[in-house]
């Protein structure tokens, strides 16, 4: 019914605020986390769009539940024996995009 | 083409529309839907186009001619049964397809909506309504909610009752406006879905706003794109320049306004641009659609506005092979079909050449460069009906409303 269908890919993202070390990220309401069966890769499913996650993302979703920022880049600097200093760039870089795109909240 | 092909990297789909059914309440001007849906049509009986084509308006009295003959079609002759539909979702859902959205015509006009949407969960797909909200009460709303219903895209014609309602052709906004909040109440995602066009276009400030007042998560604006009854009605619904320019400037500041709290998506008016959008991300890439009588279609549009392309039925085979062996797939998939310029160009695996529904209406060859294109051969006839945008006055600005299939068979 609707005659824009077609032309999905004409999203311009906008740059938004840094998210502070207390922000608690979880999946936004309506974006649906799952396994692609075809892929074993997991996906993030949303209305008209899909995105395959990599793994530094899907560590980090996995995550989104209530833990704060700078409790999610904790676990995980002790997961892969990494810096935190260095890891909190790349977690607030994902979590910023995934944040515009509205696949999380900032709780 | 040789008889037989080996397809050894065919891509596997991630998203289905199914299009229940045709039946609607709304006449909105501008539907995708085709113009002519009746046994002729319905039964692949494809009367063959002078080529080049003649223009739009001659094609469309030949659909219409075709359909004068048509056998008197009952409001839902010959659409796929419950399970039928059920079983073109699993084979959906093997096939890799991720997403389903239910759309028509007004899906809510199948009683067993909500049996379908749960077969869809059942297949672990994510599930989008495409409605215009008619026909959706509390226990509707209720019913598909229980079914798993992951999301609900509604439409709006505008965010006035009275325009709304005149491009509707139906009392319907402030219906409207009642589900959208029953379907908050039931906490399902919300998006709104506006068509923006000639009329509507100079509204967008207010339509986003609207959508705010209504608490939904997403905002499609999409500029029309022209084909079905859209493609009838061009000259009443294409905006100016001047239009689409204010248009662009207020949808990309309210997108930073609102990031992360209303995602807006913005869909351009391909007329207007010099480049053409990337359709489909490819034919046969990512998308099928399933019509209401089963043919299956790489683009929903694609069984008006290319004739000579044979579309296969789910009653006669199964998805797989229709999505990786049939013709009207693998006609346009990958760049092999390509003339030029596409063929040489830096893009092609940009853009894929564009639509190639435009490109078969606008020059009568679904093969060609789309001539939105700055570098088609066809461009200029693009760019003639823009100027005639800005010569014409208002008032030869009458639109055909859409009318159902049912009605349809009795002109």
């Amino acid at each position: 019914m609707c005659s824009g269908q077609c032309s999905m890919r004409f999203i311009v993202f906008m740059a938004a605020n840094p998210i502070s070390d207390a922000a608690q990220p979880r999946i936004a309401k309506g974006v649906r986390l799952q396994v692609d069966s075809a892929t074993g890769k997991t996906v993030l499913l949303f209305p008209e769009g899909i995105v395959e996650l990599n793994e530094t993302a899907q560590e980090i979703l996995s995550r989104c539940d209530g833990r704060t920022l700078s409790e999610i880049v904790s676990d995980l600097a002790e997961e892969y024996d990494a810096d935190p200093a260095t890891l909190v760039a790349d977690v607030r870089e994902t979590l910023a995009d995934l944040q515009q795109r509205k696949l999380i909240e900032l709780t | 083409m040789p008889a037989t092909k080996t397809h050894v990297n065919v891509p596997r789909p991630y998203a289905l529309l199914a299009e229940v059914t045709y039946r609607c309440p709304l006449h909105c001007p501008y539907c995708s839907n085709p113009v002519a849906v009746g046994s002729a049509v319905l039964s692949g009986e494809h009367v063959a186009q002078p080529s080049p084509a003649p223009n739009a308006l001659s094609r469309l009295r030949i659909a219409t001619a075709r359909q004068g003959r048509a056998a008197h079609a009952t409001a839902n002759d010959g659409e796929l049964t419950t399970d039928e539909w059920k079983r073109v979702i699993r084979e959906a859902a093997a096939l890799g397809v991720l997403q389903i959205g239910f759309s028509g015509g007004e899906p809510l006009a199948r009683r067993d909506l909500t049996e379908l949407v749960r077969a869809a969960r059942d297949a672990n797909l994510y599930t989008n309504l495409i409605t215009s909200g008619i026909g959706l009460d509390d226990d509707r709303v209720r019913d598909l909610r229980d079914a798993g219903l992951d999301s609900v895209q509604l439409s709006f014609q505008s965010d006035q009752p009275d325009l709304s309602d005149e491009i509707a052709g139906a009392r319907a906004h402030r219906r409207k406006l009642d589900v959208a909040s029953k379907i908050r109440a039931a906490e399902i995602p919300l998006s709104l879905n506006f068509v923006i066009h000639r009329r509507n276009i100079d509204r967008l400030p207010q339509m986003i706003e609207l959508a705010e007042t209504l608490g939904a998560e997403r905002v499609e604006l999409a500029n029309v794109q022209f084909y079905g009854w859209a493609f009838l009605n061009r000259a009443a619904l294409l905006p100016t320049y001047e239009q689409v320019a204010r248009a662009r400037e207020i949808a990309t500041a309210a997108k930073a306004r609102l990031a992360g709290s209303m995602e807006i998506f913005y869909v351009l008016p391909d007329y207007y641009e010099s480049r053409p959008k990337p359709c489909l991300n490819g034919w046969g890439q990512r998308y099928l659609t399933v019509n209401p009588i089963g043919d299956v279609l790489p683009c929903p549009t694609a069984s008006s506005a290319i004739p000579d392309l044979h579309f296969e039925n789910v009653r006669a085979r199964n998805l797989d092979w229709i999505w990786r062996e049939s013709e009207s797939f693998t006609r346009f998939r990958g760049t092999e079909w390509m003339p030029e310029p596409c063929r040489s160009c830096p893009q092609r695996e940009i853009d894929f050449g564009g639509c190639r529904c435009q490109a078969a209406l606008l020059t009568g060859n679904a093969a060609n460069t789309d001539p939105v294109c700055e570098f088609s051969p066809n461009r200029a006839s693009v760019d003639a009906v823009l100027r005639d945008v800005s010569s014409s006055s208002d008032h030869a600005r009458k639109w055909t409303y859409r009318v159902n299939p049912k009605l349809l068979a009795y002109l």
